[in-house]
């Protein structure tokens, strides 16, 4: 009982960040159907600028986090407008050209922190705490409770204020929103930026607990991709699920077959996806191809 | 005039390169190749080529590797080369992958290279082996799982010394001088992993001792918590990690926030800053670890080393960058002995001829390519490694 807490404990920390980096997906997504190859990449410069901040130059992690998530933020921005027209002609045009921003961000990150990474000190005292005999790491609830408050501030946004209802009534018909002036352009930009911000978060908060090298997007980007993709791509609920329950089947996929840890998870996300082929929320997906 | 003696110097030359090439390996090439040696002291250098991880999460190693070898060929050059022929060093990029590496060992191959010094992981190193093998390619790899040692091939070299001999002295410590024989391990299943997992393994069954657990996992994993809980269940009092650098660090740090109090054991990747800095000085702090080089203030060799390194590349010398240093000075030694035919065939013979005594200790190769056969252990202290 205590190793099924203990494993569950874990895998929701892991699952937390997992949950971050299928948003960043599933907002892009949702806004305007595109699936952003470069978020994995995002989420690894969002890595870097954190620990560059924090441990290079001894700032805050607070004001380190922050940072790194406007920065990340303004990549997006960049991002998008380098690539918006792509996406007037071909989303999939578009596609690619997230594939080649993406190994763009990995060779700029090894120009500029080199090969090898950082390892990131964890920012608060990381006091195990005994519940139970269950160990919770007080850097553990604080990743839990900084991604739930990005979730919130998601939610809120996209719902309860003007711009966020726009962007979605952007994503559901690009030309009747056009023609209630809502610009496309802008709710697209506004959606990469986002993603980006939050991918920056995920970088940020998976460092301490991870190691921050240039190949970081790959570790934890395919795992929120096939998060996002198991809780119903572009759905924002599906995203969370998702992404809690990937860190789940992998942590307790490490117990009984742990050198086998990585497969076994692959393969339980696999025969999910053939049960199930729209993900756990998936019909609300968006297709403008 | 002069010019006139240039070109017949040149076509001498490229004559005498013809019949080298035209006649392999047999008696007749004796002359030839010393008129060689003889008529032009510095024409072709001598290729070496280096592969290893210069990208990636291993790139500290290959990087390591890179300034070890690099420091002795400059200082040969300096003295004057191989009979007057310089050493052309060149590096190339594994990027940690297999088959790149193997790509890279066939185009050293092609660019006629005498001795690959390569790759910094076993597993690397091993599927190499049976190219370089074939084409009569020495190989001296900063690897040391114990199955290099077993492919049957005369054309492998370790630069250090292999798990087996690591560990045999680890576990005597932990068994004989710390006392203790509640240990539980944790290792990938990787190349190295699994050499150092099974040489542990085996001490602890021949001193009759049963690990508290065992567990195994994968080398990109980087989230233990469900195997260190299992671990933690049993209670140990020491851990023993047999992981590469970066994954042992995150071994011991979660281990710690876990609240596994077990003191941490392993051979070298414990005792490098990269162990230290990822898993945190604090929980780091007192870790036991064997390593045939254990510090620079070791003795007068390895200061002088040291010196050197730190001011050729500004940082400063560990235990990789030493054990790179010592298996190419023996190569280049090896070199001197049989300057007029640097084929695979003489070179190994060469190797296997000379006892050198180096940084890492006395190197004398047998014929499986082991050429260092003891350890020493030390204990982490304040992030530094403290002899024992």
């Amino acid at each position: 009982m205590i190793y099924f807490l203990q494993t569950l404990v874990g895998g929701l920390g892991m699952g937390a960040v997992y949950a971050l980096v299928a948003m960043g997906f599933s907002i892009v997504y949702r806004t305007m159907g595109l699936v952003n190859f470069a978020h994995a990449d995002v989420v690894m410069i969002g890595a870097f600028l954190a620990a560059t901040l924090f441990v290079t130059m001894h700032l805050p992690f607070a004001v380190a986090i922050t940072l790194a998530v406007l920065l990340t933020a303004v990549i997006g921005l960049g991002m998008e407008r380098i690539l918006r027209p792509l996406e007037s002609k071909d989303l999939n045009l578009m596609l690619i050209g997230t594939i080649g921003f993406g190994i763009m961000l990995q060779s700029v990150a090894i120009v500029i922190w080199g090969s090898f990474g950082i390892a990131v000190p964890t920012p608060i005292p990381n006091v195990p705490i005994d519940v139970g005999g269950v160990i919770v790491t007080t850097y553990q609830l604080f990743v839990l409770a900084v991604s739930g408050i990005v979730m919130l501030l998601l939610y809120v946004f996209l719902d309860r204020t003007k711009l966020g209802t726009a962007m979605q009534a952007a994503a559901m018909d690009r030309s009747a929103a056009t023609a209630m002036g809502v610009n496309v352009a802008t709710s697209n930009a506004i959606a990469f930026a986002i993603g980006s911000a939050i991918a920056a978060v995920a970088g940020a908060l998976v460092g301490p607990l991870l190691y921050v090298n240039p190949t970081l997007g790959v570790y934890v980007g395919i795992k929120g991709f096939a998060a996002a993709i198991l809780g119903g791509f572009g759905s924002i609920p599906g995203a969370i699920v998702g992404g809690l329950i990937f860190g789940l089947i992998e942590a307790f996929a490490a117990g009984p077959l742990s050198a086998y840890s990585e497969l076994l998870t692959f393969v339980v996300f696999a025969v999910a996806m053939m049960v199930r082929q729209t993900g756990i929320f998936g019909e609300r997906t968006v297709d403008r191809a | 005039m002069a010019r006139l003696r240039i070109l017949a110097g040149l076509t001498i030359a490229a004559l005498v390169a013809f019949a080298c090439g035209g006649t392999p390996g047999t008696g007749a090439t004796a002359s030839p190749s010393a008129v060689a040696a003889t008529a032009s002291p510095n024409a072709d250098p001598i290729r070496v080529t280096l592969i290893g991880s210069f990208t990636g999460q291993n790139a500290d190693l290959g990087n390591w590797m890179w300034n070890g070898v690099k420091l002795a060929v400059d200082e040969a050059n300096a003295a004057g080369g191989v009979n007057g022929r310089k050493i052309d060093l060149i590096k190339y990029d594994d990027q940690g992958q297999p088959t790149i590496a193997t790509d890279l060992a066939q185009r050293a191959i092609s660019e006629k290279t005498v001795m690959v010094y390569g790759a910094n992981l076993s597993t690397l190193s091993l599927a190499m082996i049976p190219i370089l093998t074939a084409a009569k390619i020495p190989q001296i790899t900063s690897g040391q799982a114990p199955a290099l040692l077993q492919q049957n091939s005369p054309y492998i070299f370790i630069d250090s010394t292999t798990s087996v001999v690591f560990d045999q002295t680890l576990a005597k410590y932990v068994l004989n001088t710390m006392k203790i024989n509640s240990i539980a391990m944790i290792s990938n299943n990787g190349t190295y992993g699994k050499g150092e997992h099974d040489s542990f393994l085996a001490e602890l069954t021949k001193a009759g001792v049963a690990p508290t657990a065992d567990k195994v996992i994968a080398p990109d994993v980087k989230d233990f918590t469900a195997v260190l809980t299992e671990i933690r269940g049993t209670n140990p009092k020491v851990l023993f990690i047999g992981a590469e650098e970066v994954q042992s660090g995150l071994i011991a740090k979660q281990a710690r926030s876990l609240g596994i109090s077990a003191t941490f054991v392993g051979a070298a990747p414990i005792g490098t800053p990269t162990f230290v800095q990822t898993a945190g000085v604090d929980v780091a702090e007192g870790s036991v670890m064997t390593s045939p080089y254990l510090s620079n203030d070791t003795n007068a060799k390895t200061k002088a080393f040291a010196a050197a390194y730190q001011k050729a590349f500004n940082s400063e010398a560990e235990f990789h960058g030493a054990k790179a240093y010592d298996g190419m000075s023996i190569f280049i030694q090896a070199m001197k002995k049989t300057p007029s035919d640097l084929s695979g065939p003489k070179l190994i013979e060469a190797v296997r001829s000379i006892t050198y005594d180096g940084l890492l200790g006395q190197f004398k190769y047998d014929e499986v390519g082991l050429g260092l056969h003891a350890t020493q252990i030390g204990i982490l202290k304040a992030g530094k490694i403290v002899a024992q």
